[in-house]
């Protein structure tokens, strides 16, 4: 057996990325300006806040619903990473009446594995549950289902968001 | 977690002599010689899983990892869109590539993916000297970040870096890549390395 070089991994090089774009991983956020990205959602959330008055929002790739009392990763977790978008937008001058939020995700991937991989749903009752709590109007969603999706968030052009989904469809919010 | 230059050499070792199972029984198969690469393994921060893993469209077969010690995590094969329906033609008897992944296709991944992942399991577990048995596999035909964030929503709920340990194959006579990809739970990794070290010290 030949031994190839380990560097030549089979994935195709990442598309390269506009200048100013930042990819949200999962677990993280990201508060600004500049257009923001969360390539391939799964089960997990990515919840744009947005604020209408001024061009500006924030963004978080949530993993799990729950973050029973961890503070390490707030953006991972939906309980955590509402209240902190919140602050984060605040902290840029905000007012909390003028967010609203968009939300994409939440998918169901597998099959069989349902019964325990079906943490889309449980994350999309997370995600909706906070925000209602927080008084924050969802504005639009594309969720659930059984597709993957990516988000690109431009809080400069009016907090539209665009999903394109696996099935190669595209969708505007 | 963090793991020494000797851990991850013991862990490289063990997937090079599962993948080889598994590069053997893919290279009967397809009854063409098969390449494999040197595995890596890598402690990645779940926030850059994104840098390895992009939102290409990918057939990923997954299994969960049972056995001594379970819920242990889970394995999976990964194939680009193009060459999972390269191998399922191949396999097939068919040409045409320009067309919808169908059932018959799923139902080929799925048998593939359980020869080689048993192959690789086992390969491990008698090294090891433990039981690993592969669940009834499952198969999504998606991006491959989508589906891997679903799996590592189970195996990171607590930790924020997970091993990623991989190894890929490829035959140049049908122009099929694909990669083992092994995603263990903490308690599995810790019991898995606590073995080879006994392996290694006698």
């Amino acid at each position: 057996m030949r031994h190839l070089n380990t560097k030549s991994i089979d994935l195709p090089a990442p598309p390269a990325l506009p200048q100013q774009c930042v990819n949200v991983g999962i677990g993280a956020y990201h508060t600004g300006t500049c257009a923001m990205t969360a390539i391939g959602l799964g089960s997990c959330i990515a919840l744009v806040l947005h604020d209408t008055r001024h061009a500006v929002g924030a963004c978080a790739h949530i993993m799990l619903p729950e973050s029973g009392g961890k503070t390490d990763r707030p953006g991972k977790y939906a309980d955590t990473a509402i209240p902190l978008l919140i602050g984060e937008l605040t902290a840029l001058g905000g007012v909390k009446r003028s967010f609203v939020a968009k939300i994409t995700g939440g998918a169901s991937m597998f099959s069989n594995f349902q019964g325990k991989l079906n943490i889309g749903e449980r994350n999309i009752e997370a995600v909706r549950a906070h925000l209602e709590a927080h008084g924050i109007p969802v504005a639009a969603e594309d969720i659930g289902g059984t597709v993957g999706r990516t988000l690109h968030y431009n809080p400069a052009n009016g907090g539209n968001i665009s999903v394109k989904r696996a099935d190669g469809s595209c969708r505007e919010f | 977690m963090e793991l020494s230059a000797q851990q991850m050499d013991q862990l490289k070792e063990l997937g090079n002599i599962g993948a080889s199972h598994a590069a053997t029984s893919l290279s009967q198969m397809l009854m063409s010689p098969i390449d494999m690469t040197v595995p890596e393994v890598m402690l990645i921060d779940i926030s850059d899983i994104a840098t390895h893993i992009r939102d290409e469209i990918a057939a990923i077969v997954i299994f969960e990892i049972q056995g001594e010690i379970s819920p242990g995590g889970y394995v999976g094969l990964y194939m680009p869109r193009e060459s999972a329906v390269r191998l399922t033609n191949t396999m097939l008897g068919t040409t045409d590539m320009d067309r919808e992944f169908n059932e018959m296709d799923e139902s080929a991944l799925l048998e593939v993916g359980n020869i080689m992942i048993s192959q690789f399991l086992d390969a491990t577990a008698t090294l090891l000297d433990i039981i690993m048995i592969p669940s009834p596999p499952d198969i999504a035909i998606d991006m491959a970040h989508a589906v891997f964030e679903t799996i590592l929503s189970q195996v990171a709920s607590d930790i924020n870096n997970v091993i990623l340990f991989r190894t890929d194959l490829r035959s140049t006579v049908h122009e099929i890549r694909g990669a083992i990809i092994l995603m263990p739970n903490c308690t599995t990794l810790n019991e898995i390395l606590m073995l080879l070290e006994r392996l290694m010290h006698g």
